[in-house]
Parts: structure tokens; C-alpha cells; sequence
């Protein structure tokens, strides 16, 4: 039952593939009319770094993490729209329900591990580490591709 | 208490068994026993095995003794039995009918010193211990089982021991020689308690191969070993463990093992156990603990904790410890901080502050004039192809200017400071590039993928690459057209 320890994959892709992105929603809002006009820079702001979020999960995980896809759920259902996943070989997140994955000793720093990184309710404690970790490589990621644009975009 | 019960307790000859039975210190246990004989030798102090019954009330020896004085005087042909001190496994049958006439009677003074007991033992018979009264009140099972002399001993003398054990004998169709299975060194034929069904599980796995060419073995062993070998494999499934339906001829096997899991208590560390094991046995089972597990058969240790719980757990703990090792790595500045949780901060800390980056990089984005922004959508797709195949002969080129551009690189201090930022560099060309992009306006397509191209293609560089690239463009004339075309053939 216990799997064999094959190597845990956290590749992501490269910077451009996020840019690429990330770039892509940009301008997609920036078509919208709405985007444009308004005075309120919050909600200009929270539009934005949906974008930047939704990209970068397209971007590295698409569908084959388990952050990418809560993701993608959680902003697909503030815009009221039905995403649906591709059926997964396995069922994942019932599989592990089951078995014994939480450690109470353990446990409170996971909840706040859990919070964090989309999706990270439904998952146990090792899977939460390998999504940890594959996000944390996407952020930082996204991070770079940002502060690049931000600063070759930036007025003088 | 219990425990050394069972220590002590190998299966004596039935003759023993009878001059146990009638210890005069009342418990419920001394009920069967006692009932034996009064002409029987009154033995001297009860073996350790019986300490429990030492412990029972006095008060109940009053009744005890008109319980056995009924037994006693009552007309069966069995009593002259007694007397004869021959065919014991008469007498317990006997004994055992009785019981069930005198359970009915008394079955409520069984429940009295059944519950001191388990007050007292304040073991893991602690459930099995309230049991007996009511079986004793069933006369079925007990008429049932005088018909087998042998089991109708063991019965007798461990029915209060536990319901769990009564069942597993029950089923398990002793022969007769207990002592031959005894020798047999069938260790891990555990049989009562939960807190051992377990142990018995891993314990059976491992030792039963040993125990199979020791022959002997009563007909439900190949069965439980197949059972248990299935639950051994699934590692750590939880499914309970044999019943208490496998037999325990060895019950001092039986015992240390309770004893140790009472000392321990529910999780204990494997290798305790299986060196106590190992000390306790030291019979057939020549296997050595079982290595660490791989993966993907998990095996249990020879005298493993309780139960699959810690066998999932540890492997579990493993997978783990070697995640947070590859999180480690990824966080910076972890690698001093060691320890599960301090480690767990530190990565919240982080996936925080790269949360928070986003979001401030977001806010200076929303505040860029983003007129920029409307990037034809086709022209960066069809860019795809240009980026990846135009990216090796960028790093090239840029390492290759790397060291020009670190000599040249006098003109604009502005761009030194940009360029030992991080990205920062960018700002010269691209300010370049704005009033252009501006002047033509954004129908002008070319500049526009060029933009992005650079963009883009900028992204892709490392800090050196840019630097060389500025640097290009600077050393060359700070013509906007010119510095575009040169970083264009540049790419």
C-alpha cells in the first residue's frame, strides 16, 4: 500500500511561460472597459492580482496540482463560472481522507500551512508539504516575472 | 497482577490444575476452583498465577464455601470422581456443569469479585473481566464444552480470565497435549487482550514462518497466516488483527506479552520491543527485527507496537521528514533552523511574504500607466517560438558581452545602480522604448512584440545577461531607434 519512494517532482516552468501568462490576463483586463476608467484603484488592484494568481496556476500547475486547481475553483466561483477538472486518475483527496494523516503534535502549524496554500484543507500533512512546495517554487516565480514588469512598466 | 498471572502460567497437567482449583481465598475464580474437592489437598500458597485471587474480598468466602458445600454434597456420579484423583478432566467437566447451575445462583457474587478484580488488576482484562458472569449464567456453552476434556481444563481455569480468551478457545479445538503445543514455539499466538491482537498480528507474520516447520500446528494456523500475512503486506491497515480465535497454548508467551504491552502501554518503540521480545522468547523465532521497511512492502517489525498504527505513523513521519528536507532547500535561510516546527514557521513566513510581494507588486502595477498593456494577444503567442529559439543565442551573446559591459560601463551611474538591482536595468531602455512606443502609438505592431520581446525575453536573462545587454545598448549611440535595433539583432 505504501507507495515506493519515487522522487518528488517540483519542477516548474520556466519564467517565460509565467510571463507569458501573466502578460496574456493583463492585457485581457485591460480590455475590459470596466478596467480602464474607475477611481477605485482597489478594485483595480484586486483584479490584478487575481490575474497575476489565475496565471500563475494556469501557468505551472494547470491541472495537475492540487493548488492550481482549488485555485482555479475558488476564482472561477467569484466569477460565478463552472470549472470542471478533468477527471484525475486517482481520487486523491477521498483516498487519503481516511487514513490517519494528521498528527496532533504537528498539527497547528499545519493549519496555518493549510490556510495559506490554496487547498491545502483537503489534503493530508505530506501531500500539504509537496504542494508547499511546488507553490512556494510558483511564487517566487511569479514574483520575478511581476517585478520585472512593474519595473520595466514603471514611470519615471 | 493479571500479568503475572500468565507469566507463571504454563498449562499445567490437569492434576495441578485440580489442586489449584480449590484455593480457600475466595474469588470468583476460586468458584471454579474451589468447587473442586474439599478431600483434595489443600495446596499451599497459590502459585503467582493466582495472586489475583488473593486479592478478591474475603467477605465472599462465606459464600464460596456454601457454594462449594452444595457442590460437594451434591449427588453425582462425578464426585466420586473426586475422591478418585484420577481422570481430572472428568472432574473439571463436572465442575464445569455445575458452575453453571451455581452461576445461575450466584451469579451476582461472580460479578462482585469479577469487578474487585478488574479494579484491582486494572489491566487490559478490564473489559473482558465483566464479561464472565454472564457467560457463566449460560449453562450452553459450558455444557458444550465439557465435551472436550482438554479445552473443558483450560476453560475452566481461565474462563475469568476473559471472555476473549473463553471465545478463543473455543474455537480453536485444543488437543489434548497442551504441552506438546506448548514446545511447538508457537510464540506469537497471542490470544486475548485487544492491546496484543496487534502484536499478534506482525508477531504471527513474522514468526509463522518458523512456526510452520514446527509442524504441530492446529488446523487454523495456515489460514490465520494467510490473514495475517495479507494484513502485514497492506502494512498499515487497520483492520483488526486476529480475533481472539487464534489459540494460545503458550500462554506465558502470552503473558510477558501483555506484560510488556502494559508496561509500555499503547505506542512503544519498536526496537524495545522487539529487543524485550527477543529477550522474552529467545525460542524459534531466529529472525532478527526486520530491517528498515521499504516502501512498498511494508513489513512489521518482530515485536512491533501494538498495532499498524505505528507502523503507518513512522513510515508516515519518514515522508514527511523528507519533504520538509526538499522545503528546505527551497526556503532561504533554513538550513540553520532545524526542528519540524521552527522549520514550519519559517516556510509560513515565507509563502507570506511572497503572498504579500504579490500583492504589492499588484497595487504598483495597477498604478503603472498601463497603457502599455494592450498587448496583442496573437502577437505574443506567435513570440513563443522566437523567445525560446532566440534565448540561447541571447545568453550566449550575453555572456559572452558580460565582461565589456562590466569595463564599459561608465556613462550613466543611474544605470550602475539599476544595474546591480535586481531587473533593474531595464528602466533605461525601456525609457527609451516608451516615447517610441508612444510616438507610434500602439497600432504600430512591431515595436509593440518587440516590447514584449524584450519583456519577455529580458525575463528569461539572468542579472549578468541584462547588464551585458544594457551595457550594449548603452555603449552604443543612446539612440532609441538604434538602441532597439541593436537589441533586437541582439536577440
Amino acid at each position: 500500500m505504501a507507495s515506493a519512494d519515487k522522487p518528488i517532482n517540483t519542477d516548474v516552468p520556466e519564467k517565460d511561460v509565467f510571463a507569458l501568462h501573466f502578460l496574456q490576463s493583463l492585457s485581457n483586463l485591460r480590455r475590459q472597459n470596466t478596467f480602464n476608467s474607475p477611481e477605485k484603484t482597489n478594485d483595480r488592484v484586486k483584479k490584478i492580482k487575481k490575474a497575476a494568481y489565475v496565471s500563475m496556476a494556469r501557468a505551472a500547475g494547470g491541472t495537475n496540482r492540487l493548488w492550481s486547481r482549488a485555485l482555479l475553483r475558488r476564482a472561477a466561483k467569484e466569477n460565478n463560472k463552472i470549472v470542471r477538472f478533468p477527471r484525475r486518475k486517482k481520487r486523491v483527496t477521498c483516498l487519503r481522507r481516511r487514513s490517519n494523516r494528521r498528527d496532533p503534535v504537528e498539527e497547528e502549524e499545519a493549519e496555518r500551512l493549510r490556510n495559506l496554500v490554496p487547498g491545502g484543507g483537503g489534503m493530508g500533512t505530506s501531500k500539504l508539504m509537496e504542494e508547499t512546495a511546488h507553490y512556494i517554487k510558483c511564487l517566487s516565480m511569479q514574483v520575478k516575472v511581476m517585478q520585472c514588469l512593474v519595473d520595466g512598466l514603471a514611470p519615471k | 497482577m493479571d500479568n503475572e498471572l500468565f507469566m507463571n502460567t504454563e498449562l499445567p497437567p490437569p492434576s495441578e490444575m485440580a489442586m489449584h482449583f480449590e484455593q480457600p481465598s475466595s474469588s470468583s475464580a476460586m468458584l471454579n476452583w474451589a468447587l473442586m474437592d474439599p478431600n483434595l489437598a489443600r495446596n499451599s500458597p497459590p502459585q503467582d498465577c493466582f495472586m489475583w485471587e488473593k486479592s478478591t474480598e474475603q467477605q465472599q468466602q462465606s459464600i464460596f464455601d456454601s457454594a462449594l458445600s452444595s457442590l460437594v454434597s451434591s449427588p453425582t456420579p462425578s464426585n466420586s470422581n473426586f475422591s478418585g484423583g484420577g481422570g481430572d478432566g472428568f472432574i473439571i467437566r463436572e465442575l464445569i456443569g455445575k458452575l453453571g447451575n451455581i452461576g445461575n445462583t450466584s451469579g451476582d457474587i461472580c460479578g462482585a469479585p469479577m469487578n474487585g478484580n478488574v479494579s484491582r488488576s486494572a489491566s487490559c482484562y478490564a473489559t473482558p473481566m465483566s464479561s464472565p458472569p454472564p457467560m457463566m449464567n449460560r449453562t450452553a456453552p459450558l455444557t458444550e464444552f465439557s465435551g472436550d476434556p482438554g479445552f473443558a481444563e483450560r476453560a475452566a481455569k481461565f474462563s475469568c480470565f476473559g471472555s476473549r480468551s473463553f471465545n478463543g478457545r473455543t474455537n480453536s479445538g485444543i488437543p489434548v497435549n497442551n504441552g506438546e503445543i506448548v514446545n511447538s514455539g508457537k510464540l506469537t499466538r497471542v490470544s486475548s487482550t485487544p492491546a496484543l491482537k496487534a502484536l499478534a498480528s506482525p508477531e504471527f507474520a513474522s514468526a509463522s514462518r518458523p512456526m510452520i516447520p514446527a509442524g504441530d500446528s492446529p488446523p487454523k494456523l495456515p489460514g490465520e497466516f494467510s490473514r495475517k500475512r495479507k494484513s502485514v503486506s497492506k502494512g498499515k491497515s487497520k483492520e483488526n488483527p486476529l480475533p481472539a480465535a487464534s489459540p494460545s497454548p503458550s500462554f506465558s508467551k502470552t503473558a510477558e506479552r501483555k506484560e510488556v504491552s502494559e508496561e509500555k502501554g499503547g505506542k512503544r518503540r519498536r526496537e524495545d520491543e522487539g529487543d524485550e521480545e527477543e529477550g522474552n522468547k529467545g525460542t524459534n523465532d531466529t529472525k532478527p527485527p526486520e530491517p528498515p521497511k521499504d516502501y512498498i512492502h511494508v513489513r512489521a517489525r518482530r515485536g512491533q507496537a501494538t498495532d499498524s498504527h505505528s507502523l503507518a505513523e513512522r513510515v508516515r513521519r519518514e515522508k514527511i521528514g523528507e519533504r520538509m528536507k526538499l522545503l528546505q532547500d527551497l526556503v532561504p535561510g533554513c538550513n540553520k533552523v532545524t526542528g519540524k516546527a521552527l522549520m514550519l514557521d519559517e516556510i509560513i513566513n515565507y509563502v507570506q511574504s511572497l503572498q504579500r510581494q504579490v500583492e504589492f507588486l499588484s497595487m504598483k502595477l495597477s498604478s503603472v500607466n498601463d497603457t502599455r498593456l494592450e498587448f496583442n494577444v496573437d502577437a505574443l503567442v506567435s513570440k513563443d517560438a522566437m523567445i525560446s529559439s532566440s534565448g540561447s543565442r541571447v545568453h550566449e551573446s550575453g555572456l559572452r558581452l558580460e565582461s565589456l559591459s562590466h569595463h564599459n560601463y561608465n556613462n550613466n551611474s543611474q544605470l550602475h545602480t539599476n544595474v546591480s538591482s535586481n531587473n533593474m536595468m531595464l528602466h533605461s531602455p525601456m525609457k527609451s522604448l516608451e516615447p517610441s512606443a508612444l510616438a507610434r502609438g500602439f497600432t504600430h505592431l512591431p515595436t509593440l512584440t518587440q516590447f514584449t520581446d524584450t519583456i519577455s525575453q529580458y525575463q528569461m536573462f539572468s542579472e549578468e545577461d541584462l547588464q551585458s545587454i544594457v551595457g550594449m545598448g548603452v555603449a552604443h549611440n543612446p539612440n532609441h531607434e538604434s538602441q532597439s535595433q541593436n537589441m533586437k539583432i541582439e536577440l
